[in-house]
């Protein structure tokens, strides 16, 4: 199946220092996407050359197989970091636009909107301006702007930054049921924990170059032979001074172990059993942060690590 | 182009425009203003009415009781003739002109008769006191070689010298006085002052391609109007489109908008859509206009003494024309001046050059009516931001050469076309910048790059 966004060495300057570089990943349809990275990896960049906002200065982008048109356009919800809103324009006309420029018809674009104003309980502020709303409810109508097209793709840039808990659930809940009807998302995050929990997928940045890229899953499975849980009476010094140990730190009475890549985990249990009592030890699942940690110490990009 | 998309814009520019309370107290506040403005006009000429009690100091001692006589004869001439229009005044425009009538119906003259005294200065003196205390309006002063000196003067003397419509009054009834008492001292026949007074006419024609039409001063105050609606529209019409760039910026909608549609439509459809509003805002008043009746007001305007303004047919097409091409070029130059910027202040100061050249338009005004074919009016009528303004203008009060409207149309189109190109390219670029203000040369290399090479410069990305 074509891929639903396949970026291939995607390059973007400005001025002399390159935004993003090289980039290349593919997004398969029907997965929830996740583009990570610290601020300033070149996510919105990215997002923004995917929508046609800003061209790249190499390489390709193509949307369900062919560059960017009208036609594909119209397929795609977008929510860009800056959720920008009319703020004297009534809320049912500013969907209506909204709607309008995505090639809705005005009928139908009503219909749908009245059952999103229902379902996010906005139906009384339908005639109000966007500026009497509460910011939550901003939020609602800048969400429902982005689907009232009922799109194909979403692609929303760090869409969970600002809302209100209400809100991140009521997202959260979208995402799934969009996922459930086999649509492609791709959004961008700076924080791991959510991404975890909502990727199907996701693509690592830092400092404008990709440096992970995969399935959940398979990252998991990959990584997880590396993290060892040991329940240990030794001082830090010692087991971090063990052959294939990367890094070491306390973790409830033993030490959470990272080990060098490569490295055969029975080989290191060996020795650590001869060495010291171990009490317990245990394969541990990394999750997104010690897999996104170790993957940027293994590009040397370690000190761009500013996750905030 | 996607016409869907345009009309998407053009019906929410429009409509958010139209349903603001601003368009309508504007809409309904500026005719209010300028029939305010007319109604001081009739009320300043009703204050000429009224009574003038002047003081007449006779040298040569025989033109008193004649002066006086006339003036009394006029004023009940004026009285009859007003009473007559007020009869017949049926159209509107009748009406405003009796009215305009009656109002200077009003002055009754009341003529006290001084002697020179021993010493005239002195006798000046005393009637200079007497219109500073208001006992009179002023004085007039015969001198005794009034009738035999070349050139004849006499003096008026009043607080207020700027009567006009006083003045002349004065000024025809001791001429006519003059002229009067000459003749009998001749033995002439005294109804030969009445012929003597008759003066001949001077009747303007204008030619034109379709012949001689008599020229009143109507069609050119029409013209006028038109000319400044014209003027208006580029200025306020052509600024929202300015405002209306950067408020789409400063709301962060823009990055949504030009998600489904292309920067150049939305600047269309924008341009478009309030250039929209601005017609209605001239239908509304045309309406209005029409009730009050345009024409009655123009010729109370210019004193009553024009015809039904005449407009060519031709000077309409020539308006709807110049009007679109200068509203498209202006708008054009407005956006593109809003876009580069982020707030209102930033762009103030670039956002004077397009309006300095319009109030150009009015300092070269007077050379271009007196020589409406001059060099000034040529080259005015050439350059492009000038063109619209003054080249409709010339072709309402004259009949410029057809190379020359046809010049004025190439080069107005291809700057208009040239600028919307322009803008485009600024604007492109543009609506996504944020942070500081960018420079000229910045600007000027926006213009210059291709769609596919890097224009944000890294102030836009995330920190």
């Amino acid at each position: 199946m074509t891929p639903a966004i396949e970026l291939e060495n995607v390059s973007k300057i400005f001025g002399k220092f390159p935004a993003v570089d090289g980039l290349s990943f593919r997004v398969p349809q029907g997965v929830a996407f996740g583009l990570l990275g610290p601020n300033g990896a070149g996510k919105t960049t990215t997002i923004r050359m995917i929508m046609n906002i800003t061209a790249p200065d190499r390489g390709e982008i193509r949307i369900l197989g062919n560059p960017m048109d009208r036609e594909t356009q119209n397929r795609i919800g977008y929510l860009p970091e800056e959720r920008g809103l009319y703020r004297k324009m009534k809320v049912i006309d500013h969907l209506l636009f909204l709607a309008a420029i995505k090639g809705v018809s005005r009928d139908v674009a009503k219909k749908r909107i009245d059952t999103w104003l229902e379902k996010m309980e906005l139906r009384p502020w339908l005639r109000k301006k966007v500026d009497e709303l509460s910011k939550g409810m901003q939020q609602k109508v800048q969400f429902i702007a982005t689907i009232v097209h009922d799109p194909e793709i979403l692609i929303l840039d760090e869409p969970f930054s600002g809302l209100d808990p209400i809100n991140t659930a009521l997202m959260k809940d979208y995402f799934q049921e969009f996922r459930a009807r086999g649509k492609t998302i791709v959004f961008s995050t700076h924080v791991l924990e959510q991404a975890e929990k909502l990727c199907d997928e996701i693509c690592l940045l830092a400092r404008s170059k990709k440096i992970l890229e995969g399935s959940l899953s398979d990252l998991k499975k990959r990584y997880s032979g590396d993290l060892l849980l040991l329940s240990v009476d030794a001082k830090p010094g010692e087991i971090g001074s063990l052959p294939g140990v990367a890094s070491s730190q306390p973790a409830n009475g033993g030490y959470l172990i990272t080990l060098t890549p490569g490295t055969d985990h029975r080989d290191f249990l060996r020795r650590a059993l001869e060495l010291y009592p171990v009490r317990a030890f245990s394969q541990k699942e990394p999750d997104l942060e010690e897999i996104y940690m170790d993957a940027v110490r293994a590009a040397g990009l370690e000190e761009s690590r500013q996750i905030e | 182009m996607s016409w869907s998309k345009i009309a998407a814009v053009i019906r929410r520019e429009y409509m958010e425009r139209v349903r603001t309370k601003a368009f309508w107290i504007g809409t309904f506040l500026i005719p209010i203003v300028f029939i305010g403005y007319i109604a001081i006009q009739i009320a300043t000429s009703r204050k000429t009415s009224g009574e003038r009690k002047i003081a007449v100091v006779d040298g040569t001692g025989r033109l008193f009781a004649p002066l006086e006589k006339d003036l009394r004869a006029r004023e009940q001439e004026r009285a009859r003739q007003s009473k007559d229009k007020d009869e017949s005044g049926q159209t509107p425009e009748d009406r405003v002109r009796a009215a305009s009538a009656a109002g200077r119906r009003g002055i009754h003259w009341v003529l006290e008769h001084r002697g020179r005294g021993l010493n005239l200065e002195q006798t000046e003196d005393g009637l200079r006191r007497e219109v500073l205390d208001k006992k009179i309006q002023g004085y007039l002063i015969l001198s005794p070689d009034l009738m035999t000196r070349d050139p004849a003067e006499a003096e008026y003397h009043s607080t207020s010298v700027s009567e006009f419509v006083t003045l002349e009054e004065l000024r025809e009834s001791v001429n006519r006085v003059v002229l009067k008492e000459k003749i009998a001292r001749r033995g002439l026949p005294p109804e030969l002052s009445i012929e003597l007074e008759k003066r001949v006419r001077l009747n303007s024609f204008k030619v034109t391609e379709e012949g001689s039409t008599e020229e009143k001063g109507g069609g050119i105050f029409a013209a006028l109007m038109l000319m400044f609606i014209m003027y208006m529209t580029f200025f306020m019409y052509g600024f929202q489109n300015l405002k209306g760039v950067i408020e789409e910026k400063t709301n962060r909608i823009v990055e949504i908008i030009i998600a489904s549609v292309r920067p150049t439509e939305l600047m269309l459809g924008k341009i478009i859509g309030i250039g929209l509003v601005g017609l209605t805002q001239y239908v509304v008043w045309s309406l209005v206009a029409m009730n009050l009746s345009l024409p009655g007001i123009a010729s109370l305007m210019a004193g009553g003494e024009m015809g039904v303004p005449t407009i060519r047919f031709a000077v309409i097409g020539y308006f709807m024309l110049f009007f679109l091409l200068g509203y498209f070029l202006y708008a054009s130059i407005y956006t593109a001046i809003g876009a580069p910027f982020n707030t209102d202040q930033e762009a103030q100061q670039l956002a004077m050059v397009p309006g300095s050249f319009m109030v150009g338009v009015w300092a070269v005004f007077p050379a271009i009516m007196n020589n409406p074919n001059g060099g000034t009016a040529v080259f005015a009528s050439l350059f492009p931001m000038t063109a619209p303004l003054v080249m409709f203008m010339r072709t309402a009060i004259s009949e410029p050469p057809v190379w020359q409207i046809l010049a004025s149309i190439v080069i107005l189109i291809v700057s208009t076309v040239a600028m919307a190109w322009i803008a485009g390219r600024i604007y492109r670029v543009g609506i996504l910048m944020y942070g500081k203000k960018p420079t000229i040369p910045e600007i000027v290399r926006w213009v210059r790059y291709s769609p596919g090479r890097s224009l944000q410069p890294a102030v836009n990305e995330p920190k």
